[in-house]
């Protein structure tokens, strides 16, 4: 073909956050030369810079002051003192954390590197905050039995990411900065590559690659109130899906507590972290009759449903009596200068309200995202519940699905995934690469087909019936997503939500873009994101439907209880013939002997 | 519902230019309903949304810590995200949005950031770790976290580099977005090359460039201040040598 543009990389890398730059780095580092990124960002407009709260690792660095309690002040451990943190502890806190749901051998890997990778970020340049004598510094997060989290004040992302693109430039890796991937090319459970559109002049790329690394981010823009940036519409997950990948678990989505009410932009969970309150309209510290032992301090799903539960019964804020207030007045102006510089501008823009002086209107917000492209703990994508390999093909990050945070991730644990298994990913491609791997034969047909479904978003003529926005759609989506598929479930909301996504799905063949130009049109891209929330989204629903109990931040009020005894297992979904989801279940990694099933209580 | 809380109505201004068909640039107005709480971004995704889908921005985190969305806005620069519409809007509930100048544009408000980027690799913006590594953290002391100034929260949104009348004059100048990069590492106890780093930016497209006209100081969307840093940067220069001792003294107890 004369216009088939053809690159060639040993590794290509879709996704330029945490996840896919420490897979760079460390594929580099093991001798592989030859290695690109791609990002339809930016790399450091990555989402990971969004990340406020800390990073994970048991580094004993800090303790509670004796006798304060648990929510009094912390001091730094004198030499020679006796440390209260452990990987053994942390793997506990996780384990629980995910309701059972997560696989325990991934996980004991991601708590026993912590510490190394922590610090590995200091030895490369992030700007921690320190305790008195230079360590780094450490706070409380929720569902966290000790201070773990690793933290830069209130921007911990922002320097994590920032220092790992910097080293990464500095090792010589070459990034492609607005590049979208558009499919991923599998044939016979073997990867072969990726369709790729440099968004700056509209060209489309062939990139071919002996392994392929997919560390795309979360999906959470499926629903209207959320904490996610524009850029996590699923992408990698929703195409991995649509090449015969399975996708795991992507019923399991989390509710942040604390989202500025009506828009939820994150205020993180270090305000509570450091101390914050949450009060209902009475003033109350409602807290006290859902988790009397740790208060708001209780892991997310829990707190989320406290709140709604507590704005369903009248008992909420705001206009609409939609929102809870989050009370920091008590910190004071000092502390809260130093630990959350970021929070406090935050409320100021988004909510019109100092924390210093008044409480903040916050409510639950669409988070994180647990399920995803399932694979072993060296990033190796599995197509099956045996375990069976996609020869080729890696992923990481939110992105993926491992499983290290089963139905509920505690905060600080997603930044230390995806670096943990960013990192082994990269590790085990380059072991790929160098025991011998060749370019994989790829049907150049690939870019034609995707070329056509450009084509068809900008070509009106082609409509039948009446012309759809996609921007409409995916409001519509996110509505019923929000309505249907949130904090509270059960049989009938979920027929809803799968009805609706059934109905926007046939609206969409109708959708057509208005900007028809190749340069930089966000419009298709727009479009082609909107069509990933569609399909991922009917995954969410289906599995969910299936999924009779409630876990983690799965809760169904029909099925309130878990039940261990029929779903303690992983969805796995398949895109079957008639494109709809095929659903079969895949053993969690369990050690019987050291963490079996209990009742989680907080 | 108070005054305050009603919806009005905006005549947005925004330069339209895709250089593969417009012979230059020019304006479009589009009349946009302002809720309480909006944004200049929610403004631009409205009238995407609802009037014409080809009008072109970059955003992402909707909350100003990933530097997409920098803009020039009634002849200033800030970001679309955090600055509540009703701000800027003039009398006449006017607003006029164009993209950040001294860079080419790719279309509409999007602009070509190579020369940024590359500004910003001149001054090595890794740090760069002495050879004593040890298998934990280095001690950096709360004091000397504090005295980078806040310079590791730069979010490279370019609207200090836009608003730069030395840049305006002269493009081989490296910046206040690189010189605040410079003095953070600079002024980190752990890096091992201040001296390369301190003769990267005292050429003559350097510190000294800087006239210090604080433009870089209103423009930054985080409160930072690039002058400042220069300023730094400029005595350091001065007085190198006795500072590269000091540090070596410094490293033997990270
Ligand atoms: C507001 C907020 C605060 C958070 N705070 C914390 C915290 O304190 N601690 C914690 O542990 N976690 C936190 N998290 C979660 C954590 O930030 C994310 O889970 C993590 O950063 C994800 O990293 P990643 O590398 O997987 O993906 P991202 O950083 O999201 O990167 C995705 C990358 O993929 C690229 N990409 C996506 N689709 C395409 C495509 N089609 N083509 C090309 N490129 C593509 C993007 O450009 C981007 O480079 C927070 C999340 C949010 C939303
Ligand atoms: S959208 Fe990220 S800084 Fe404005």
């Amino acid at each position: 073909m004369a216009d088939l543009n053809v690159i060639t990389h040993d590794i290509l890398i879709v996704g330029a956050g945490l996840a896919g730059t420490w897979a760079a780095m460390s594929a580099g580092e093991n001798g592989v030369k030859d290695i690109g990124v791609l990002s339809k960002v930016h790399p450091l407009r990555s989402h990971s810079s969004a990340a406020q709260g800390g990073i994970a690792a048991a580094l004993n660095n800090v303790r509670p002051v004796e006798g304060t309690g648990p929510r009094g002040p912390l001091e730094q451990i004198p030499p020679g003192d006796d440390p209260i943190d452990s990987p053994d502890l942390h793997m506990f806190d996780t384990i629980k954390g995910s309701d059972w749901l997560g696989d325990q051998g991934a996980i004991e890997i991601m708590v026993n590197e912590a510490p190394e990778i922590v610090y590995q970020y200091e030895r490369m340049g992030c700007v921690f905050s320190r305790t008195p004598d230079g360590r780094i510094a450490q706070r409380r997060f929720g569902g966290h039995s000790v201070p773990r989290a690793n933290y830069a004040a209130d921007y911990t992302g922002h320097v994590l990411l920032h220092t790992i693109h910097e080293q990464a430039v500095r090792n010589g890796v070459k990034f492609y900065a607005e590049w979208y991937c558009l499919d991923l090319l599998v044939e016979d459970n073997v990867c072969r590559g990726v369709v790729a559109l440099d968004i700056t002049t509209g060209e489309l790329y062939l990139i071919r690659a002996k392994a392929v690394f997919f560390g795309t981010g979360g999906y959470g823009r499926a629903w209207k109130i959320t904490s996610n940036a524009t850029a996590n519409t699923g992408d990698g997950v929703a195409i991995a899906y649509n090449a015969g990948v399975p996708l795991m678990d992507m019923e399991f989505v989390q509710f942040h507590p604390t989202g500025v009410y009506g828009k939820g932009i994150l205020m993180s969970e270090a305000c509570r972290g450091e101390g914050g309150y949450l009060r209902n309209v009475n003033g109350d510290r409602f807290m006290e009759n859902y988790a009397p032992d740790k208060m708001e301090l209780a892991p997310r799903d829990l707190v989320s449903r406290s709140e709604q539960t507590e704005i369903e019964q009248g008992r909420g804020v705001g206009a609409d009596g939609e929102g809870i207030y989050l009370d920091m007045t008590h910190l004071g102006a000092e502390k809260i200068m130093e630990r959350l510089p970021q929070v406090r501008e935050l409320a100021l823009n988004f909510a019109g309200v100092d924390i210093i002086d008044a409480p903040a209107p916050i409510q639950p917000t669409a988070h994180y995202s647990m399920g995803g492209i399932p694979v072993n703990a060296n990033g190796q994508v599995i197509s099956d519940a045996e375990g069976t390999p996609v020869v080729g093909f890696y992923a990481a990050g939110e992105c993926a699905c491992i499983s290290v945070h089963g139905a509920n991730r505690l905060g600080t644990n997603s930044l230390l995934g995806a670096s943990v298994f960013g990192r082994r990913s990269g590790k085990a491609m380059a072991a790929f690469v160098l025991s011998g791997a060749a370019l994989q034969p790829v049907d150049e047909g690939a870019v034609k087909k995707n070329r056509q479904c450009i084509s068809t978003l900008m070509d009106d003529s082609s409509i039948n019936g009446k012309k759809e926005s996609p921007a409409a759609i995916a409001e519509e989506l996110k509505t019923a997503m929000t309505r249907y598929a949130g904090v509270f479930r059960d049989e009938e909301r979920l027929t809803l939500a799968c009805e609706k996504v059934q109905e926007l799905t046939d609206r969409f063949k109708n959708a057509r873009i208005m900007d028809k130009s190749r340069r930089f049109n966000t419009d298709l891209l727009g479009a082609i994101e909107t069509e990933h929330l569609l399909t991922f989204s009917k995954v969410i629903v289906n599995s969910g439907l299936a999924r009779t109990e409630s876990r983690g931040a799965h809760y169904r009020t029909d099925y309130p209880k878990r039940d261990d005894e029929d779903w303690l297992k992983h969805t796995m979904a398949h895109k079957d013939s008639n494109g709809e989801p095929e659903l079969s279940y895949k053993d969690v990694d369990i050690d019987w002997d050291r963490y079996p099933p209990q009742e989680r209580k907080y | 519902m108070t005054a305050q809380e009603q919806t009005i109505q905006a005549r947005v201004h925004i330069q339209r230019y895709n250089p593969d068909v417009d012979r230059k640039p020019y304006l479009q107005t589009f009349d946009v309903p302002v809720p309480q709480g909006m944004t200049i971004l929610d403004a631009l995704a409205y009238i995407k949304a609802e009037i014409d889908g080809s009008v072109t921005f970059r955003r992402s985190c909707r909350h100003a810590i990933c530097g997409s969305c920098a803009v020039n806005v009634n002849g200033k620069n800030m970001l679309a995200c955090n600055t509540p519409l009703r701000t800027v809007l003039t009398k006449k509930n006017e607003v006029t949005i164009r993209p950040l100048s001294f860079q080419p544009i790719i279309k509409d408000l999007v602009v070509d950031r190579s020369a940024f980027w590359e500004q910003y690799l001149k001054v090595k913006p890794w740090l760069i770790p002495p050879e004593n590594s040890g298998p934990k953290e280095y001690r950096v002391t709360p004091e000397e976290v504090k005295a980078l100034n806040r310079a590791e929260t730069c979010i490279m949104c370019g609207a200090c580099y836009a608003s730069c009348q030395v840049v305006a004059m002269n493009r081989q100048y490296i910046g206040p977005h690189a010189l605040l990069k410079a003095f953070l590492r600079v002024l980190d106890p752990r890096d091992s090359a201040p001296a390369e780093r301190l003769e990267l930016v005292s050429g003559t497209d350097g510190v000294f460039r800087c006239h210090t006209i604080f433009n870089c100081i209103d423009a930054c969307p985080k409160n930072l201040n690039p002058t400042e840093a220069i300023e730094t940067l400029r005595k350091l220069t001065q007085r190198r040598l006795a500072f590269e001792k000091e540090r070596e003294e410094r490293q033997k107890t990270l």
